[in-house]
């Protein structure tokens, strides 16, 4: 199935239409259009200050656009009624009160979604706060704590969208690792996930499609391989048994090669690699492609936008 | 998960989702009124005021025997410590959404902001009424107690007409807090600014103005609602003053240059507040 047709078929849930928001002078998102499918993750990618945090502020009505237009399953936000209950919502989890309790925050949005008291205690297990933590106040919450919260708190009316900033600012790997099988779960169940990121890293391993804002617009969109297909020069990891004979054996065939770590990084793709070492009969003990692909592409495409000036061999000074 | 109807533009049904009900939304903000730390330390420190208030009182009146205190004055000994402190929650109520940063969550439940500002407006007028009745409750106790102590009957004297302009005045003071916090949308300037105009003003300069000349004695009610709404709830600091026409003017104008003109500016304020 071309990816067209599954798009046609699942649909439109988020529809952000030719968005624009000025401040004064300053704009700070730019005609901005993109839509986002139910049961997908897609993540929001861009430098700090690129707009995504604006963007996200203007969908759920924080946030008056200048132009253009944004609905969710077919309305503007304000027109839900009980939003909680069907869009859950994190834009910053340090913006609680820093005198409440964890359980006590989750106790006001239960009551005021019209929400059983149990739910609270089924959030918190979910995000896996303990009873104790979940008694202390904000001000004693570490950030990847809050997160957990702010998660809970989004997810308390069970809502069929998600939308998320930077959900994962301040957890541990173990709690990225945790949030990505969360968000992968949700959209398996028919959920639509936006998160917004400006690390590559914790997007890249979740997010179904992808958006990559830059300065206020929208520098590329689609799947991490609609993304990279049609990009020259992909490189490639490779380690193996006898990694003298595979050197030789590339040079020949005509590929550059360099030594990287315990292996070798090829300048080709990973199916041209694997093709010399079979006919070498070279056992592989790792292949794939080489780091920074799309990493490379994301630096790319923002590199205006960036504080730094950024050059192939890494950060100018 | 809420129900989606499938198609090429799914969308949300929301047909079983009836808007928040106002009531649930003035529960709600009662509660954000006391489960902060902040919010039970200034309940827990009124508290100890009152208790203090109240044996200050009975220890005075056990002490001189020339001393008689009525239900009346007993409750607006009463009402003094509910009226400092309590209105502080009347302003964080609503500046907190900002400096606590709650309004991004606040304001994205319940998207049209008007109706979670209305529904911290009715919190703020049932604070009011509940520290009035709290003053009269244990105004009464105090006045049942003193009797005992000192062994003459208890003075029940508070009268419909003061009563009223009491809660009157307790809801313009508390709605005055309330409208600092809508201007200023934030805690330390909002709870200065009422200070001053509530407490110190009042106290430290106007009263003392009142007390050394006369052309005070007709200016300052014209400026300040605590001396305008004196004459009505019998703490006037002139009790010769009697009201009429021109003091009900006085009322009118105070009224609305401290509590209308605060509310209505605050409110234009918060619909177009960019919340950070």
């Amino acid at each position: 199935m071309s990816g067209a047709l599954a798009a046609d078929r699942l649909g439109r849930m988020i529809q952000v239409t030719s968005l624009t928001k000025q401040y004064g002078a300053f704009t700070a998102v730019r005609d901005v259009t993109f839509t986002c499918r139910p049961g997908r993750v897609t993540g929001f990618l861009g430098p700090n200050g690129a707009g995504k945090t604006t963007t996200m502020r203007v969908m759920v009505g924080l946030t008056p656009a200048t132009a253009g237009e944004v609905t969710i399953g077919g309305h503007h936000y304000r027109d839900i009624p009980n939003p909680g209950r069907h869009v859950g919502v994190l834009l910053d989890a340090s913006a609680q009160h820093a005198g409440r309790t964890g359980r006590e925050v989750l106790t006001l949005g239960a009551k005021q979604m019209g929400l059983p008291a149990s739910r609270v205690d089924e959030m918190l297990a979910l995000v896996s706060l303990s009873d104790l933590e979940s008694t202390r106040r904000l001000r004693n919450y570490s950030l990847g704590m809050r997160q957990r919260l702010g998660i809970a708190h989004a997810l308390l009316g069970d809502p069929s969208v998600l939308i998320l900033d930077e959900p994962a600012n301040g957890l541990d790997p173990a709690g990225i690792r945790w949030m990505r099988g969360l968000l992968k779960d949700y959209a398996d169940r028919g959920g639509t996930v936006l998160l917004s990121s400006h690390l590559l890293n914790e997007v890249e391993l979740v997010a179904d499609e992808m958006i990559l804002i830059g300065r206020g617009q929208i520098v590329a969109s689609g799947t991490k391989q609609e993304l990279l297909a049609g990009r020259a020069g992909g490189a490639t990891h490779v380690t193996a048994l006898d990694i003298a004979s595979l050197s030789t054996a590339l040079e020949a065939s005509g590929y550059a090669v360099s030594a990287a770590g315990d292996g070798l990084r090829v300048e080709t793709d990973p199916v041209h690699v694997g093709q010399v070492a079979a006919d070498k009969q070279i056992v592989l003990t790792d292949l794939r492609p080489a780091e920074g692909g799309l990493e490379n592409l994301f630096l790319e495409l923002t590199s205006d936008t960036q504080r730094e000036s950024i050059t192939a061999e890494g950060v100018s000074v | 998960m809420s129900a989606v109807v499938a198609g090429p533009s799914p969308t949300i049904d929301t047909s079983s989702t009836p808007q928040v009900p106002f009531s649930r939304l003035v529960s709600v903000e009662l509660r954000k009124m006391w489960d902060t730390r902040a919010g039970f330390w200034l309940l827990a420190v009124t508290g100890g005021l009152l208790v203090l208030a109240m044996g200050i009182t009975l220890l005075v009146v056990a002490l001189d025997d020339d001393v008689r205190v009525s239900a009346n004055a007993f409750s607006q000994i009463m009402t003094i410590p509910v009226s400092l402190l309590v209105p502080v929650l009347a302003i964080t109520s609503i500046t907190s959404e900002w400096s606590q940063r709650t309004g991004l969550v606040s304001f994205t439940l319940e998207p049209h902001r008007m109706r979670v500002v209305w529904a911290k407006f009715a919190t703020v007028l049932i604070l009011a009424l509940a520290t009035i009745a709290l003053a009269i409750v244990l105004g009464a106790i105090g006045t049942l107690l003193s009797s005992a102590i000192t062994g003459t009957d208890a003075v029940w004297n508070l009268e419909a007409g003061t009563f009223a302009w009491s809660i009157f005045q307790q809801m313009a003071y508390f709605t005055m807090a309330f409208a600092f916090g809508l201007v200023f949308l934030s805690s330390p300037a909002s709870i200065a600014i009422y200070y001053v105009v509530s407490l110190l003003l009042p106290f430290m300069v106007y009263g003392t103005l009142y007390a050394f000349f006369d052309w005070a004695k007709d200016v300052i009610p014209w400026i300040d609602f605590g001396f305008a709404v004196g004459p009505y709830v019998g703490q006037g600091p002139d009790p010769s003053v009697e009201t009429s026409a021109t003091t009900l003017l006085q009322v009118i104008v105070t009224f609305t240059i401290w509590i209308v003109l605060p509310f209505v500016f605050g409110l234009r304020r918060v619909t177009r507040a960019e919340l950070k």
